[in-house]
């Protein structure tokens, strides 16, 4: 099965909306209007006025992830090679963004998830012809020495051991290696250890890398706030129109349908609370279906501050500090997950059937539709509550876009929640949280009385 | 594992969000010393002062309000700011004013149990927190315009009716003695080195205990306490009221009514006392980690509102600006050298505002710190990364700042400052922390003091009020012996790379690896992190 249907449709034009130009207007959810333009090359370029006095953030979202990690030993290269893209070009050698992005202040930073990598700068408008410049050129153009690529991997390196001090890194790890066997959700954003630690040796597979994926037709552009809309789209057209490169088509091993339930353990050799996970897998989130939405709502229904299971473990019983959810939109089948961050190893499985109880209440149709307008309302009133600068609005806009593969992804993603039925997430829950589907993790401190120092 | 709220830009940027960038061109080197384009002062730096006496902020009036009222928004913000913190804690009691103002914002009021309080404000999807520092209390709520008559009797009732109800104190202290014994001691490796740094340099002072209080002070609080509590610190005499967004007459006039039936005064306040300036000591909390985390700092006379603080401020943030990639020590460390993830310093208390890079409004301090942060290193680099951050914070003592470097980092500034005011919480902190620091327009003066200072006059400053040499450390690492020996022997610390380097690059590393830490062999204390904030 060819997990990259959505993009190869975008790049013949068809299934999802074509669009050479488009404006979209304000709604109650999202009061701003978009409008967006594809250049020749297939890159999309969105504009938002947003009234923020001469600051700009301007984002870029490019559709590749610890996802298209197929080759063995190259775990975490989607992330790595975000730290690459600020090393420079022939024409804005290393060091010289800094100079010209430094002299206007912007905030110039990036991320990675499974399945986008995010550029986003924040700063003065004035700064905006320098910046589009900068930023089409190292699109274009990256360029960067192998002493400079083997330093930067021991910045990723670190960046792993920060992360490795908290048992949510191992947790997810662990979690994804029993729950995924073939796809390459099997590894995080980060990477396998040892993948990371061999980094230095792959300079020409990172070279490789952003010929593949650093295309117009797999990038999206998100420039937000106050600025004048010609004369930026003609600095957009000069500098990043000659950007000519086609994405190329991976196929990403399908995840075969999971039959048996499964377990999985993490010993913490330090003190922390005991932790469970519960993990069913579900569909991934897509521009035209609401698979997305009701995993959303189903979070809030199942676990949030309101919810039956919250106020009875959290609040009366006080078996948990916290229940939660770790789900997050996914271009391909991914997980629906539960949480508990237990007080007491004892309580376990009181928590966890009472998790499972929950669960099966809605897939029995037992769903109250006070609640899911509440939900709803708090989404929607949330949405507009969260977008307090260019910057919300801009990395919003790229991360919903990046996953659906539409630039109007947010609104889209906002409309669908709106829609949620009482039906819906009983019918999903019946069909998607079933027991042969679940992955439980569970972690238990084990230390020894000297401290676990050993 | 954190709940994703629908569409939570924290959680978003915590996903895998990193800073990634290059070196700066050879001239952003620090020049050698034939090259210096100012005459080396002839006499030494001077010492840094021996003690920091405790000059007491500005006091607003009672209820002091301020506006920024705006029209463009249907969200309307509120920041209510006490003057009272951690500071206020009782000796054996630490934690109570944290878990008082928990208990308050999440612990139901006299109309509304817990479960209530959070059935009432979600779909809403209004905001109502709280945050606790040394010195300061805000209770901080957000709502559309839509939910606020109902909104404002929440937010009031916590503050003027707060349920306190003993299940809901057992939960709440439960959960913060966790956040020390699992989450501070085990799980946060630069947390701790921060708190290890704080408790180091303060100590026996009000500031010395971590906010969120001991594990022995959290177990020994009563309801009772709590009670007390609320009402000796939550009071008129205390309280700034800030209102932002969508307010008007009628809102201004109906908060300050209801708030005027808080206890018009309370507790003396805490006279804080002089810090007698300590350097050259070292902690090492001792926990199994990967890696060696570190902090270094002292206790710092300059504070805003003083004329050096801004020729300081804009110094520390050429040397690294938080989670900028254009500090010097980020480019010298991090990007030539692959130390680590990140290398910051600053001239002030820092704690980063979550889902920004910016530092958190009304943290105030009497006494302030002056802080580099070396995110995790490998243990073998420890020593070496120790030294490197204090040779170019050396540097800055010793050499003006070149001219182009200089230009580029207030050009930074000039812009980088105008992210810190574009939310209505983050201006309404920075007006209300004018007020306490005697600063009004701070942002803007600061902008303003930019342009008129040059690498001689903040060289100048620097000479006088940045000493190296009244450093302290703290350390978490796994082989605590060996870190606290090599310490105390003094040897270099050599390094090897992977990878070629600039002769440039090994000149200076000669001058890195044998430099003198000021580190006092018989100031070096190593503890188990599992010991940390117990009592």
């Amino acid at each position: 099965m060819r997990r990259l249907l959505p993009l190869l449709l975008l790049l013949l034009g068809i299934a999802l909306p074509a669009f050479a130009q488009s404006t979209s207007s304000p709604t109650q959810a999202f009061p701003y209007t978009l409008k967006t333009d594809k250049l020749p090359n297939g890159l999309t370029v969105v504009r938002v006025p947003y009234p923020s006095q001469g600051i700009v953030s301007y984002v870029t979202v490019v559709r590749v992830g610890s996802r298209n990690e197929v080759e063995a030993g190259k775990t975490g290269f989607a992330h790595f090679f975000e730290h690459m893209m600020f090393k420079g070009t022939p024409r804005h050698p290393e060091g010289e963004r800094e100079r010209i992005l430094g002299t206007f202040g912007f905030d110039d930073n990036a991320f990675t998830t499974d399945d986008i990598t995010l550029y986003y700068s924040y700063g003065p408008t004035a700064g905006l012809p320098q910046l589009i410049d900068i930023e089409a050129d190292r699109f274009r153009n990256l360029e960067y020495s192998e002493p400079s690529f083997r330093t930067e991997a021991l910045a990723v390196l670190g960046e792993y051991h920060k992360s490795a001090a908290a048992p949510f890194l191992k947790m997810e790890e662990t979690l994804n290696a029993a729950a995924f066997t073939k796809h390459t959700y099997r590894h995080t954003t980060l990477g396998f250890y040892e993948d990371i630690k061999a980094m230095p040796e792959a300079y020409q597979y990172s070279r490789d890398f952003f010929q593949r994926w650093y295309t117009p037709d797999n990038t999206l552009l998100f420039i937000v706030g106050d600025f004048d809309d010609d004369q930026v789209m003609k600095l957009v057209r000069e500098n990043y129109g000659p950007w000519d490169r086609k994405t190329s088509t991976i196929t990403v091993p399908t995840e075969p349908p999971q039959t048996q339930p499964r377990n999985a353990h993490v010993d913490w050799p330090q003190p922390t609370q005991p932790r469970q996970v519960l993990a069913w897998h579900t569909p991934a989130a897509s521009a035209n279906t609401n698979n997305a939405a009701i995993q959303t709502v189903l979070v809030a229904y199942l676990v949030g501050p309101t919810s039956p299971a919250y106020k009875q473990l959290v609040l009366e019983q006080q078996l948990v500090e916290s229940i939660g959810s770790d789900y997050v939109d996914h271009r391909d089948p991914h997980l629906f997950t539960l949480t508990a961050t237990l007080k007491d190893e004892r309580h376990r499985d009181r928590v966890r059937l009472a998790l499972l109880r929950e669960v099966s209440k809605v897939a029995a149709g037992k769903v109250d539709a006070a609640r899911v307008k509440a939900i709803q309302d708090n989404a929607r009133y949330g949405a507009l509550m969260a977008l307090q600068t260019p910057r919300d609005v801009g990395i919003q806009l790229g991360w919903y876009a990046g996953i659906l593969g539409t630039p109007d992804g947010l609104q889209r993603h906002l409309a669908h929640l709106a829609k949620v039925t009482p039906a819906q997430l009983s019918e999903f829950t019946k069909r998607y949280l079933q027991a042969s589907k679940l992955t439980q993790l569970s972690l238990t401190p084990k230390v020894d009385t000297a401290g676990g120092t050993k | 594992m954190k709940t994703q709220t629908l569409v939570s830009l924290t959680a978003l940027l915590s996903l895998a969000g990193c800073a990634s960038q290059q070196k700066p061109a050879p001239e952003h080197t620090p020049p050698p010393a034939q090259e210096a384009t100012a005459t080396p002062p002839v006499e030494a730096p001077p010492l840094a002062p021996a003690e920091v006496p405790a000059i007491p902020l500005q006091q607003p009036k009672p209820m002091e309000l301020v506006v920024l009222a705006r029209p463009d928004t249907p969200i309307v913000t509120f920041r209510l700011v006490f003057h009272s913190g951690s500071i206020d804690d009782p000796k054996g009691k630490e934690g109570l004013t944290a878990l008082t103002a928990t208990l308050m914002a999440e612990g139901g009021t006299q109309k509304l149990t817990s479960a209530q309080l959070l059935d009432a404000l979600f779909p809403m999807a209004a905001e109502l927190d709280t945050s606790v520092d040394k010195e300061f209390t805000t209770f901080s709520g957000r709502v559309h315009r839509d939910f606020l008559p109902r909104y404002l009797d929440i937010f009031t009732d916590v503050l003027l009716a707060p349920r306190l109800d003993a299940a809901e104190l057992e939960r709440l202290r439960t959960n913060a003695i966790s956040t020390v014994e699992n989450g501070l001691r085990s799980a946060n490796d630069e947390g701790l080195g921060k708190a290890a740094l704080d408790a180091l340099i303060y100590e026996g002072h009000p500031y010395a205990h971590y906010t969120g209080g001991t594990v022995q002070g959290l177990k020994s609080i009563t309801l009772d306490d709590v009670k007390a509590h609320a009402q000796r610190v939550f009071t008129q005499d205390r309280l700034v009221v800030g209102l932002a967004g969508a307010v008007d007459d009628a809102l201004k006039q109906s908060l300050l009514s209801r708030l005027g039936t808080l206890p018009a005064t309370g507790a003396p306040r805490v006279t804080l006392p002089t810090v007698t300036a300590t350097s050259g000591r070292a902690v090492i909390l001792q926990k199994q980690t990967l890696s060696t985390a570190v902090s270094m700092g002292y206790v710092n006379p300059v504070r805003r509102g003083d004329p050096d603080f801004f020729p300081l401020a804009f110094a520390l943030t050429h040397l690294g600006e938080h989670r900028q990639s254009i500090g010097l020590l980020f480019n010298e460390l991090r990007e030539k050298r692959g130390l680590n993830y990140g290398d910051y310093a600053y001239a002030e208390h820092f704690i980063e505002d979550p889902g920004t890079t910016y530092n958190r409004t009304n943290i105030a301090r009497t006494q302030q710190d002056l802080t580099v942060w070396i995110r995790p290193v490998d243990p073998s680099h420890a020593v070496f990364a120790t030294r490197g951050a204090l040779y170019f914070l050396d540097q800055l003592v010793k050499e003006p700042i070149a001219q182009e470097r200089f230009d580029l980092m207030r050009g930074f500034l000039q812009g980088y400052s105008r992210l810190w005011e574009q939310t209505d919480p983050r201006r309404l902190g920075y007006a209300i922390d004018s007020l306490f620091y005697g600063t009004p327009h701070y942002l803007e003066q600061y902008r303003q003091a930019l342009t008129k200072m040059t690498p001689q006059s903040v060289q100048e400053v620097l000479r006088r009020r940045l000493h190296p040499a009244a450093l302290n450390f703290a350390f978490v690492t796994q082989d605590a012996e060996a870190l606290a020996n090599a310490l105390r022997s003094g040897q270099p610390s050599p390094i090897t790379y992977a990878s070629d380097k600039s002769q440039a690059l090994l000149d200076v590393d000669k001058s890195i690896i044998g430099l003198p830490l000021p580190v006092r062999a018989d100031a070096i204390t190593v503890t188990p992190a599992q010991s940390f904030m117990e009592k």
